[in-house]
């Protein structure tokens, strides 16, 4: 009772969503709490709470740049002034500043580097912090779908914190992801806060393609038929980008496309189009979606298959969250899953890489901790992506001895088993696109749950009626042709009885 | 024969460097490099109006495009990344300047500081604007630079007003400063984002209007650049878009190393007693002092060139019309190369041609 009074007076919703109460329950006790929401059910709200109701600022540890900036931006929408991002993005001199007031925050966001250094990490315990958060917690886990080396010291820096009450949230981690969470955090004792993965108003659809041009040709006939809005993830810029081309040839005329790629102005530009009904459907890589909120969106079309079947169930979750009937539909064509293994290979440095690397430590007597300040002619030197020189850096940082050959063949056997984990996710996803069972079922049994009950339209393999999907209200055609500026710039900055 | 709005901007740019300089001056120029050499080029060849307006050219494009251009017969290589017009080159840059006219008021060296950043405060303060009349507290900013979210919410402050009679001023400033025959305000216009209504994108507004891309930025920084001059020529008349135009910069500001060069200068040190503090070859800092000529308008120069070789050097310049140093050296013979580059810097949008 008490707690939704102040869900009522801070947020203005009158319910929670499932699992939101629970963890804040169990957060409030003082327990250390993993919790486990599927996505949409609105997690940031679970340490959002707790932060109006405890002393102390919330600090909250986020993998992704974008996904940070997109919750401090809807925080301040909301009219909390007291919250702070501390990443890359800041100036310098933006970052002392901010260092210097944090006093001042309730909510205090972090890149996992940014608590990776020291004079940040002390100003922080000064503050004391009340609730340390953990925002897409399976990120620790070599398990999970998402490791990310950076994330693996959160421990040491929970401890140099003293060890504060902690919170970890993510929206798919089966039962080993989560206890090795729990075992990454050093959290001891825990609670456990878990949600079903399934969305039983998202019917799970799959569809087979012969070709390229088949698909792309399928994927124009689903968009023109299906209710939107709508988003098709794919897993390459290039091929979203000329998508979107190809649909606006084809007529459908508010199609855009959106990917890493794109300028920021155009991002938030497209991203708030789609928010606010400008567009009918997004060729987005998985970039997009992270942190949105629209209620809205009927159909998530796969034009690639994911590289596993938590990408899936994050990217199908954009859809339905108001709770009315969506579909999913990945559409697969033979040999779609060699594409997969290309980008799974690239992530990682090949062989030749490490080998040039440790040729070139070795010439230049080059200690490891030195690594970091040398990150850019190393990487020009091996040819390391971003991604690539994170994990080799993470890892050789971490080294205490120096044998360079006993060094090398160990990373090489990380890299290896690295690209074991992720084939094997490859090939279960693989092996959900042929099942011929429930499609629901097995994913819930991958995620150690039961299927409880059976939705109408649950998958292909249970059966669809397609026409449940279809939009039947004709299209409202509002083109932009020949405008008058003047008149534009009124009706942007008049109030209408002016106009 | 069909060129794109881009090609034809490269063949009027390579027309007036006339195969003195490579094709990479042009990349440089395109992107706004901040070396003496880009500068001063610029400078000499009158191309400053496109002084870093496509920062996203790369070397790549560039190469590519020229060879298209060479392949089509349009251009010759003279010489090694050296090209010249051909006739056919001549007779298409003209039809297509028929066609349609290069941006008016693009004016690069003079603006391209202020640009992104008064796009910035503008859009994010309309945006604000408009969602204040309509009593529309939360949305999501169309801005994501904590730096321009801060400044406009200074800045709405600062104006202490009442949040309908600012918006209104706001539409009163914008439709007179952009009004203008020669340029397109809805390019701009259609950019906008107000309460409930998403601007488009470049590539969106480009693909609306039906010009490539590229043409619709120059049209667009035209828009721009037309309000600009507007504005600064009469800035008591447009009060608000004229505190969105950034101050401290409005003087081109001086690439590091010669700002160095420029406060040694002014504590009275020579040229050489500069070199040699700060260990640099003296043709280094003569590049700077030809900077500081071409950046700031109250650098006199008749320090380091005589009243009457300046003069010999103008008029010898006028004579060949050319832009060939080693003409007008030929011509002046007691002047030095140093002395020719800093009248020509000084004097010659001015005086000279
Ligand atoms: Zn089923």
């Amino acid at each position: 009772m008490e707690l939704k009074r102040y869900l009522k007076k801070h947020f203005k919703f009158e319910e929670f969503r499932p699992g939101q109460e629970e963890t804040i329950e169990s957060v409030l006790k003082g327990k250390h709490t993993i919790s486990m929401l599927p996505t949409g059910t609105g997690k940031s709200l679970c340490y959002q709470l707790p932060g109006y109701l405890v002393d102390g600022p919330v600090l909250i540890v986020s993998p992704l740049l974008s996904l940070m900036q997109d919750q401090v931006e809807q925080m301040m929408a909301m009219g909390e002034k007291r919250v702070i991002a501390l990443n890359s993005f800041l100036s310098p001199q933006q970052k002392a500043k901010a260092l210097e007031e944090l006093e001042r925050f309730r909510f205090i966001f972090i890149s996992p580097e940014m608590l990776g250094i020291e004079s940040v990490l002390n100003r922080i315990r000064k503050v004391s912090v009340s609730l340390f958060v953990v925002d897409e917690a399976h990120c620790i886990s070599q398990w999970g779908y998402d490791f990310r080396p950076d994330y693996l010291k959160l421990g040491e820096f929970r401890e140099k914190l003293g060890q504060p009450l902690t919170l970890a949230l993510t929206a798919t981690a089966s039962k080993e992801v989560r206890k090795d969470i729990a075992e990454k955090l050093h959290l001891g004792d825990w609670n456990e806060v878990v949600y079903s993965v399934d969305r039983p108003a998202i019917s799970l659809a799959l569809e087979f393609a012969s070709t390229f041009q088949d698909k792309l040709d399928r994927t124009v006939e689903l968009v023109k038929y299906l209710k939107g809005p709508g988003i098709i993830y794919f897993s390459s810029k290039k091929v979203a980008e000329q998508t979107a081309v190809h649909m606006r040839e084809k007529g459908i005329k508010n199609a855009m496309a959106y990917h890493g790629g794109l300028d920021s102005e155009s991002r938030v530009l497209i991203q708030q189009q789609f928010i606010n009904g400008q567009l009918d459907v997004v060729c987005a890589t998985s970039a997009f979606g992270m942190g949105i909120n629209k209620e809205n969106v009927r159909y998530v079309i796969h034009f690639h298959m994911p590289m596993q079947i938590e990408s899936y169930l994050q990217e199908i979750g954009r859809a339905a969250r108001d709770g009315r009937d969506s579909i999913a539909i990945l559409i697969y064509s033979p040999g779609d899953e060699q594409l997969a293994y290309q980008l799974a290979e690239g992530e990682l440095p090949d062989q030749y890489q490490i080998e040039r690397l440790f040729a070139f430590i070795i010439d230049n007597q080059i200690v490891y901790k030195d690594l970091a300040d040398r990150a850019e002619e190393l990487s020009i030197i091996c040819g390391f992506t971003e991604i690539q020189w994170r994990i080799v850096e993470d890892y050789l940082s971490n080294l205490e001895a120096l044998d360079y050959k006993i060094d090398k063949q160990s990373l090489l056997q990380l890299i290896e088993n690295r690209l074991e984990v992720k084939n094997t996710k490859i090939k279960k996803m693989l092996g959900w696109v042929h099942t011929k069972e429930c499609k629901r079922k097995v994913i819930l049994e991958m995620f150690g749950e039961e299927l409880q009950e059976r939705p109408r339209n649950c998958c292909i393999s249970c059966g669809i009626d397609i026409d449940h999907y279809k939009e039947t209200e004709p299209s409202s055609e509002q083109s932009l042709a020949a405008v008058d500026w003047k008149q534009e710039l009124a009706s942007i900055l008049l109030m209408r009885e002016r106009i | 024969m069909g060129i794109t709005y881009l090609e034809t901007v490269i063949l009027s740019i390579l027309k007036r460097i006339n195969g003195e300089r490579t094709i990479y001056s042009l990349f440089h120029l395109l992107q706004g490099k901040r070396s003496s050499q880009t500068i001063q080029d610029a400078h000499l060849y009158k191309i400053t109006p496109y002084f870093h307006t496509y920062p996203s050219v790369t070397r790549e494009g560039l190469e590519k495009m020229i060879n298209r251009l060479q392949h089509r017969g349009l251009v010759e290589e003279i010489a090694d990344t050296k090209v010249i017009l051909t006739g056919k080159g001549e007779a298409t840059l003209e039809q297509k300047l028929s066609e349609y006219r290069l941006p008016d008021y693009l004016n690069g060296w003079k603006y391209h500081q202020v640009t992104d950043s008064f796009w910035e405060r503008l859009t994010l303060l309309i945006q604000v604007s408009s969602n204040l009349i309509n009593h529309e507290r939360s949305f999501i900013p169309v801005r994501n630079k904590r730096e321009t979210l801060t400044w406009v919410k200074q800045y709405i402050k600062q104006q202490n007003e009442d949040r309908c009679k600012l918006a209104e001023r706001l539409y009163g400033e914008l439709t007179s400063a952009l009004d203008n025959e020669k340029t397109k305000p809805e390019l701009v216009v259609i950019r906008l984002t107000g309460y409930r209504k998403i601007g488009l994108t470049t590539m969106q507004a480009a693909e609306w209007i039906g010009l490539e891309p590229a043409h619709y930025h120059f049209e667009f920084l035209n828009c721009l650049h037309a309000m600009f001059d507007k504005v600064l020529e009469n800035s008591h008349a447009y009060p608000l878009l004229n505190g969105l135009i950034k101050k401290a910069e409005r003087n081109v500001p001086l690439t590091i190393s010669t700002d160095k060069t420029y406060k040694l200068m002014q504590k009275g040190y020579t040229l050489e007693e500069i070199a040699a503090v700060r260990n640099l070859k003296q043709s280094t800092i003569e590049d700077h002092v030809v900077e500081i000529a071409l950046s700031i308008k109250e650098f006199n120069i008749d320090h380091y060139v005589p009243l009457n070789k300046r003069e010999s050097i103008l008029q010898a310049a006028q004579r060949n019309s050319a832009k060939k140093l080693k003409q007008i050296k030929e011509q002046v013979t007691d002047a030095s190369y140093f002395e020719i580059r800093l009248v020509l810097a000084k004097y010659g949008d001015v005086e000279w041609s």
